[in-house]
């Protein structure tokens, strides 16, 4: 009886203390991200401007006016092309960095990795200032280079054209390549020198221990590294484009989804039609993240 | 020789990419440095690689600091980074700490609760939690952005941090429970300084993203009072659209920049660990 008592008292106590350690925390969390979450899904079936009096329910009327709306498309392209831009761009520099970093004896890898990772720490709202000025038309550095080599004045407006969307590549590679450098560095490093050696025997290249070796077993840190491109990329373009081109370049030439649902919603106070957007960037951010996991599938290679 | 390249081209082109990709990343910091000391006219007529002219115009910092208010940016960005740091790693550790050693049910339906929120875009949520924070009177509040800070940063550090804990012995723990330890003095006495060395890593990592953030505190705050620097940075580069002041604009990116700079230079090992954990296996 007594015993029971005990083990029961003791339980109740550890129920208490797991409680006391995750509920709070949890209520926060329900509170301010995932409740959000879900009344933005909700809120886009509704004609809501904001106040209290004109909430009515349109069901997916505001996903119709989608089709009808001409600035969409261009977010939605806009955004691809800077999620396959960075993709393309960053595998291709990272793959070449991180290869050199580990397997080409090159000196001073620990400087060129401290070197290369250090933009990723700082905000975007410095890339894009800096960024900003590379690209100004008159003083900027790249007009002014370019200058050197020509008679006139070199004055093209980077950020101002039909396709401006592609200047911002730049600087997101620059900005955050560091990340999937150090992501490879660390796969590469974790491959058993063993492969190498024997890849070696059979005279294999260091271009073929490359095809055949590194990159089948750094697939996983490449799969990451795509996906984790297109979620912040989906999620974070809006930074770079409101502060290298305000509200989106001429004629809404770098317009992204992000931006467009912030101005919608917090410039001309269409609030749902604002969340439609959000739901959308969530639909098409979801798809992507699973096609892309679906077409990068391979086998997984078991080092036994 | 497994390693290496053995032809001279290949090794020079290796070398010579690494090397211009490193120029590509410190050049512009250098030339952040170099003109924020100019003033207009140097931008205007000289070359952006120019030397800064003597004198050199530090009051170009002075000017930024009071003038453009970035003293009490810093302030706020400091204070909101501080206290969210603090309490996002407290909150997280506990949570980590039970979702690792402890049983219940219900235990991996929180874990992935956290978890899909890594997986979510924050413009899902960004309107509903306007109005959300406006009803509860924390728009322009440093208080409002701590809050949001810290729940935003909670699911990575949990993921981290389960990881972390599940990897200290747990001989330790049942010890101590052994000896009549409560569990709170167990946590606060016994795990918690063995996970110092994963807490610091978050800790850090959760620094470099407070200090940077900018969605949050753009679409939450709009009082000039409580601006973060980012945020600062963002509007005074807007309003240079009519009337450039460059050098103070390159003193504010320095402002920004410093602390960020510090904190690398203390911390890359950690901070380049605390990043890719759980991202590689073995």
């Amino acid at each position: 009886m007594k015993g029971n008592d005990f083990a029961g008292k003791s339980r109740m106590k550890r129920n208490l203390f797991i409680a006391s350690f995750i509920v709070p925390t949890l209520a926060l969390y329900a509170v301010f991200a995932v409740y959000p979450m879900f009344k933005g899904i909700y809120l886009s079936l509704f004609d809501w401007s904001g106040g209290s009096e004109s909430y009515n329910f349109i069901g997916l009327g505001n996903f119709k006016e989608m089709l009808h709306d001409d600035v969409l498309p261009k977010a939605i392209r806009n955004d691809y092309i800077l999620v396959a831009g960075k993709v393309i761009g960053f595998m291709i520099l990272s793959l070449f960095f991180a290869v050199a970093l580990t397997r080409l004896n090159v000196k001073g890898s620990g400087f060129y990795r401290t070197v290369f990772f250090f933009p990723n720490v700082l905000s975007v709202v410095v890339v894009g200032v800096l960024w900003r000025y590379v690209y100004n038309p008159n003083v900027g550095f790249l007009n002014s280079f370019i200058s050197l080599f020509t008679k006139q004045p070199f004055d093209y407006a980077w950020l101002g054209g039909k396709w401006s969307i592609f200047a911002l590549l730049p600087p997101s590679i620059w900005a955050g390549i560091g990340f999937s450098v150090i992501l490879l560095v660390a796969g590469i490093m974790s491959v058993p020198e063993s492969l190498y050696e024997s890849a070696h025997l059979d005279g294999a290249t260091q271009w073929q221990q490359f095809w055949k070796v590194t990159l089948p077993l750094v697939w996983e840190q490449v799969q990451t590294s795509v996906i984790w491109i297109v979620v912040t990329t989906l999620n974070g373009s809006f930074v770079i484009v409101t502060i290298m081109t305000f509200e989106g370049g001429a004629d809404n030439a770098t317009q992204v989804m992000g931006s467009y649902l912030y101005f919608n919603a917090f410039k001309y106070g269409k609030f749902s039609y604002g969340s439609a957007i959000g739901v959308l960037i969530l639909v098409l951010s979801l798809i992507t993240t699973v096609a892309l996991q679906r077409l990068m599938k391979r086998d997984a290679i078991e080092l036994s | 020789m497994m390693r290496g390249v053995k032809n001279p081209f290949w090794r020079l082109f290796v070398n010579v990419s690494l090397v211009g990709w490193a120029i590509c990343v410190i050049y512009p910091l250098v030339w952040t440095v170099l003109d924020s000391l100019k003033d207009n006219q140097q931008f205007l007529l000289g070359k952006p690689w120019d030397a800064p002219k003597l004198p050199l115009l530090w009051s170009n910092f002075s000017s930024v600091w009071m003038k453009y208010h970035f003293g009490s940016y810093f302030v706020n960005s400091f204070v909101v980074t501080a206290a969210s740091t603090v309490l996002a790693v407290l909150l997280s550790a506990m949570t980590a700490y039970i979702i690792a050693r402890f049983a219940f049910a219900g235990r991996g339906l929180l874990y992935y609760s956290y978890l899909m929120y890594l997986m979510i875009p924050t413009f899902l949520g960004i309107i509903p939690l306007f109005f959300l924070l406006n009803d509860f009177h924390l728009t322009n509040s440093l208080l409002g952005l701590v809050i949001v800070y810290t729940v935003a940063a909670v699911p990575f550090n949990v993921f981290v941090l389960v990881g972390f804990f599940r990897t200290l012995p747990g001989e330790l723990q049942e010890a101590a429970a052994i000896d009549g330890a409560s569990h709170y003095a167990v946590f606060f006495r016994v795990m918690l300084p063995l996970a110092r060395p994963g807490l610091i890593s978050v800790a850090i990592v959760t620094v470099l993203n407070i200090w940077n953030e900018y969605i949050f505190a753009l679409v939450l705050v709009n009082d000039p009072a409580k601006y973060t620097i980012p945020v600062a940075v963002a509007v005074m580069q807007g309003e240079m659209q009519y009337r450039t002041e460059w050098g103070p604009l390159f003193a504010a990116l320095l402002v920004s920049m410093g602390p960020v700079l510090v904190f690398y230079t203390l911390f890359q090992k950690r901070i380049t660990g605390g990043l890719t954990a759980g991202a590689v296996k073995g």
